[in-house]
């Protein structure tokens, strides 16, 4: 899974746009949506709202977590707490770069919410790192993480899988009697 | 003595606040550290003035309509009041002042300053100024002797100074005070307080206790104290009478030391740091540290125009405080009453002495009748009655007070005085207005952008009134000295190329409020008139108003204006409505009627749903909808006010849609209206009649069916006035409001109220009564049944009159008026109609009701058995059809269960005859009856087999299967016979067929058919 899939997924998620054209109820097969009224919020998801937004066919409401206040809380905890703290969103980065690249005009402080979730993200990247790397050097069988986003999964699984897989070779070789078997292999 | 304290509300950011009022008591002047001047009305007013006066105030005073503030850039400036220009600065110092005052007559202000100073200052010459130097720290407050002889001081160094002003020397100085070197290190802020008129005392705040000096002796005359007050006192402020002093304590506890000694406890124990009277002294304004202002309301006694209120209250005081006041001893109590009333002597006022006891203190009335107190000349006869002087010498109303008159405003826009406002927001567009020192403008954006793009323009002119509509923007300016008050229209959606126009008012006539309607636009002004035009820029009718306009709301062909009508009082509005149409007839629907806000509030929005119904909204957040089926009335749809979370949370309505049925507003914390930045959401809120119980399912029911019934009246009128309407919408609102009806009439059966069901029936349409005939049955009762069939007769008899209406409501209306006698008249088709009707719908549920009758046949057998005499003991009516409608319900049950009595002799030809003797009579028309029935034998024997069996097997399966209900022929046969005559018997069979359906599978084919 690359991040353009998880993106993808994320603009599954529903955000209030208030729509500056009159439609009817629209009937698509993922569910209906409208009825849209001038000035009147309405819930859509993401890639529809982006895709009014370029068009400029509405306004976006930021998210009720998108607020400099919330995220500095929330920073503030990723920041105390030692393991992970809940994010607001399931995909509160991909929807912050999607809403801030394309509606950065419809949301307040832009600039101090995008610097706060970076921050958000950076802190919880390296508890990750930490923890694989606590993961490898204890030699743990399994370890359970709480509170990780797909995006987040994402980023480490490739590395992770890949370079657990080349220790596995690395140690299975340096073990006599089990380096004939899985020399033959390779 | 009685006190209401009013709950504190937020004045100011954290820090040091000051309160004063100002001369008439109208309003109340706060300052605080975020360096504003707030004036407030009164403690409710949402939008108070603010003054910034620099990065903070420390203090600030106001007498004679300027407004000294002592500010954080050294200075003392003076503001006028209440405008609040800048009028000069006072002073100077090399650090801030802490302190401002004005002598009694507003001639001079004393200011005390950080710099150890004090400065006396003349407010018409600023260059006349007296330092008093001698203090060795910060001065912490000042004050006035009230004779203009004296000014005190309390400073850091623990001092408090008295000085001759002239000479601007100490006469006294008494260290009282703990030492500090900073008024914010200080434990309290010491604000000194001399007794106004009389100026016989100096109150002094030392610790927890207030000390109180004798003016020319300076000697300590008493100590106010109480158990209560464990913290550090703050201020303290005389009454205006000067028979009261307040206290206010770094604990938050507000004493007022008087002839009763009321304690009030601030509310949240914040240190007091401002305290002031009103001039009546009834009520004392306080703020705190936290920036906090509250009001203590009703210290009535002190202004008491009676002496023997006042008497009275001194007799209380002796009553309790005895063991306060060891001097006392000699007092007599009948006596002090008696000399106070002798002597109402003002000038003498040498002779107020305080006592030594706390009471006394309280009251300087004490006097001569103290005999410790009895310091000097001709005590005792000299009583002063400082609360008598003010009051009592003319006559006082004290009815109901009148309302001042609530201002016009546009529905839909913020306060013309904000920088950034919203002009109006509708449900077509948005109009901001900003006047800021970089830009005058007038910002136009619609909410949907086909209509018209957004617009800037300059606001050269300074319009303050706009509204917007699918046609134009309207905007206009009030006259100034040199321009008359202007109309501006754009006419954006004029073919032409010429999109907008201007219209000058006459001189001295300026517009109050205007709107927009289809193809015209209003204009009500100063002169009481009524002005209108066309949209594009024809003048037309003008009409004088019946009073100052309010406000207006279009809509379509619709103009509706309130005005005031009269005066209110006691907080009441006393408006008017008015309702014009100008379509093709014109007419005036609402003719000046009174317009039911609630109490003590003010219109605070006018319109139009989006469905053209007339609707407003008080400032209690009461939604109210006119109900044109209930002539003209106006309903009540719901209160905002119950949505908000917190108490100052408000609802900012934009626009009312009755279908869906939506409030739409915008959410305001704290605030009545919302800020123009950031960009406020839209939220909705549902309807909700106030009916009660509806916590309850009854009561729930019926608020959604009368809030159905009220909010599709729009549809009436809409038709009634030419316009097309969504019918689809009006059926499903007329079905949700039968469903609602027929769950009611449900719940009402099972609570066994069955007058309350047939109340609800009245309330159905016909084919509703059907269904309600048939619940009704089903859950036997009878004798509801039968009412309701009545019902039903009644409600055919009133389709079939003259005028056929569509509208349910009317039906009902005319049912209930028209009462249960049913008219003999034109009987014979009507009863045909019913019963048709009523055959023909029942056919549907009588399939579903087969099974649960096959499955309890047996044992419902003796409940129905007494059902069938029934017809018998009704009297009888001459026309056998009509008994048939009306005693359907019983006779249709009894069809179900014995409809097989009259059937079974038959054979398959006979019934199949019956049912087909039409059919052959139509194709042959000229047969005789026995060549009927050979035609008959013919076309039955041409019948296929199956189909011949089938009709067979429905009659004997019937015979078969219910054997055991053989018995009831003889008994039931000839009310049977009468009652169903020949014409039923297709009826019968129906039933019998139908229900009975089930059977055929059950049997199988073989045996006895053979």
């Amino acid at each position: 899974m690359d991040p353009s899939e998880v993106e993808f997924l994320a603009e599954k998620e529903v955000v209030k746009i208030i729509p500056n054209f009159s439609l009817d109820k629209i009937y698509l097969i993922g569910g209906d949506l409208g009825p849209f009224n001038p000035g009147m919020p309405v819930e859509v998801p993401v890639w529809l709202a982006l895709n009014l937004k370029q068009r400029q066919k509405c306004r976006i409401v930021q998210p009720e977590w998108m607020d400099v206040d919330k995220l500095e809380e929330i920073r503030d905890l990723e920041r105390k707490e030692e393991t992970f703290t809940p994010v607001p969103s399931p995909y509160y980065m991909e929807l912050t770069k999607l809403l801030l690249n394309h509606a950065s005009d419809n949301i307040p402080k832009a600039d101090e919410i995008r610097t706060l979730v970076k921050d958000i993200w950076d802190t919880r990247i390296a508890k990750l790192r930490l923890s694989a790397d606590s993961f490898i050097s204890q030699q743990e069988a399994h370890a359970k993480l709480d509170n990780l986003t797909l995006m987040e999964i994402n980023t480490t699984r490739s590395f992770l899988l890949n370079s657990l897989n080349c220790m596995y070779k690395l140690r299975s070789n340096l073990q006599p009697g089990s380096s004939r078997g899985k020399s033959q292999d390779y | 003595m009685p006190c209401e304290r009013k709950p504190m509300r937020y004045g100011h950011s954290e820090g040091q606040t000051d309160v004063c009022f100002d001369d008439t008591g109208n309003f109340i002047v706060t300052c605080g550290s975020d360096g504003d001047v707030r004036i407030w009305e009164s403690l409710d007013d949402d939008d108070p003035k603010s003054i910034s006066v620099g990065e903070k105030a420390y203090s600030c005073a106001l007498k004679n309509g300027k407004l000294v503030t002592a500010a954080a850039n050294n200075t003392v400036q003076m503001h006028t009041f209440p405008e609040g220009e800048p009028d000069g600065i006072l002073t100077r110092f090399t650090t801030n002042a802490t302190h401002v005052a004005y002598n009694s007559s507003g001639s001079r202000v004393a200011a005390g300053s950080s710099d150890f100073m004090v400065k006396v200052v003349e407010v018409s010459d600023s260059s006349q100024q007296k330092t008093l130097r001698g203090h060795n720290a910060p001065v912490l407050s000042v004050t006035f002797d009230p004779k203009d002889e004296f000014l005190a001081s309390a400073s850091c160094d623990g001092s408090v100074v008295v000085w001759k002003i002239e000479e601007q020397t100490q006469v006294i100085s008494w260290p009282l005070l703990q030492k500090s070197n900073d008024v914010t290190n200080s434990k309290s802020l010491c604000r000194l307080a001399w007794q106004p008129r009389v100026a016989k005392l100096l109150a002094v705040p030392v610790e927890t206790t207030v000390q109180l000096y004798q003016r020319d002796s300076w000697a300590l005359v008493s100590t106010l104290s109480d158990d209560l007050g464990t913290q550090p006192i703050n201020v303290v402020a005389w009454s205006p009478c000067g028979k009261f002093l307040a206290t206010g304590s770094i604990g938050g506890l507000l004493t007022v030391w008087d002839v009763e000694g009321k304690l009030c406890k601030h509310e949240k124990g914040y240190t007091v740091c401002g305290l002031a009277w009103h001039p009546s002294g009834t009520q004392i304004a306080y703020t705190d540290t936290e920036g906090c202002l509250g009001l203590l309301d009703g210290l009535s006694s002190s202004s008491s125009s009676s002496t023997m209120a006042i008497k009275k209250s001194y007799d209380d005081l002796f009553d309790d405080n005895d063991d306060d006041r060891p001097m006392d001893e000699g007092v007599s109590e009948s006596g002090s009453p008696a000399k106070n009333l002798v002597a109402l002597d003002d000038e003498d006022d040498d002779d107020l002495v305080p006592a030594t006891g706390r009471a006394r203190n309280r009251s300087s009335l004490k006097l001569g009748l103290d005999k410790l107190g009895n310091y000097e000349d001709d005590a005792g006869s000299a009583i002063v009655l400082p609360a008598a002087s003010a009051a009592p010498l003319h006559p006082v109303y004290e009815g109901p007070m009148p309302t001042p008159h609530q201002k016009a405003f546009q529905p839909g826009s913020t306060p013309a005085h904000l920088m950034h406002r919203f002009m109006m927001w509708n449900s077509v567009g948005i109009v901001r207005g900003y006047n800021d020192e970089r830009d005058n403008a007038v910002d136009v954006e619609f909410h949907d952008t086909a209509i018209h793009h957004a617009m800037h323009l300059t606001n050269s002119l300074g319009h303050t009134l706009a509204d917007l509509s699918h046609e134009a923007v309207l905007l206009a300016c009030p006259s100034t000295d040199e321009l008359a008050s202007k109309l501006q229209c754009l006419h954006f959606s004029s073919w032409d190329t010429n999109k907008e126009w201007m219209v000058d008012l006459p001189k001295g006539e300026d517009v109050r409020a205007v709107c927009l309607g289809q193809g015209w636009a209003a204009a009500a002004t100063s002169a009481l008139m009524l002005r209108l035009f066309s949209i594009g820029g024809v003048q037309r009718e003008l009409f004088s108003l019946p009073g100052p306009v309010v406000c207006m709301a279009g809509y379509g062909e619709q103009l509706l204006i309130v005005y005031h009508r009269g005066t209110g009082f006691d907080g009441d509005q006393a408006l008017g409505v008015q309702l014009l149409l100008f379509g093709r007839n014109r007419q005036q629907v609402i003719q000046g009627e009174p317009l039911p806000i609630s109490r003590r509030s003010h219109l605070s929005w006018l319109g139009f749903t989006a469905e053209g119904t007339p609707c407003f909204i008080d400032s209690e957040g009461v939604v109210r909808l006119l109900n044109r089926s209930l002539g003209n009335t106006w309903t009540p749809v719901c209160n905002t006010r119950d949505h908000c979370k917190g108490k100052s949370d408000h609802y900012w309505v934009v626009g009312v849609h009755e279908n869906p049925q939506q409030l739409r507003c915008i959410p305001c914390k704290g605030s009545r209206y919302p800020p123009t930045l950031p960009r406020p959401a839209v939220a909705v809120l549902p309807f909700k009649l106030p009916l009660c119980q509806t916590t309850t399912e009854k009561g729930q029911m019926e608020e959604q069916y009368w809030r159905s019934v009220l909010l599709q009246n729009h549809f009436g009128f809409l038709s009634s006035s030419g316009y097309e309407i969504d019918e689809e919408a009006q059926s499903r609102a007329q079905k949700e409001q039968q469903e609602l009806l027929m769950k009611m009439f449900a719940l009402s059966c099972k609570l066994e109220r069955e007058f309350r069901c047939v109340e609800l029936a009245e309330l159905m349409t016909q084919n509703v009564v059907t269904l309600a005939i048939r619940y009704a049955s089903r859950s036997r009762r009878m004798a509801l049944a039968q009412r309701l069939s009545e019902l039903a007769l009644e409600k055919a008899n009133q389709l079939q009159g003259p005028e056929e209406e569509e509208e349910p409501l009317q039906y009902t209306r005319r049912n209930t008026g028209g009462g249960t006698g049913r008219s003999s008249a034109g009987g014979q088709p009507r009863a045909t109609n019913v019963l048709d009707s009523m055959t023909s719908s029942s056919r549907k549920p009588t399939v579903l009701l087969g099974s649960s009758v096959s499955a309890g046949k047996l044992s419902k057998t003796p409940v129905l058995k007494p059902l069938a005499p029934r017809p018998k003991s009704k009297v009888p009516h001459p026309d056998r059809k009509q008994i048939l409608s009306c005693y359907y319900i019983p006779v249709a049950l009894w069809v179900k269960y014995h409809v097989f009595v009259c059937v079974r002799p038959k054979t398959g030809f006979q019934l199949w005859l019956e049912e087909n003797r039409k059919s052959i009579l139509a194709d042959n028309p000229d047969l005789e009856e026995t060549d009927v029935i050979k035609e008959a034998m013919g076309r039955f024997r041409n019948l296929s087999a199956g189909d011949r069996l089938v009709r067979h097997l429905s009659v004997v399966s019937i015979y078969v299967h219910y054997p055991c209900h053989r018995k009831f022929k003889r008994d039931n046969q000839p009310t049977t016979q009468k009652l169903f005559g020949k014409t039923s018997r297709p009826v019968c069979l129906f039933y019998a067929v139908v229900v009975y359906a089930g059977c055929w599978l059950v049997f199988p084919l073989n045996g006895a058919w053979g």
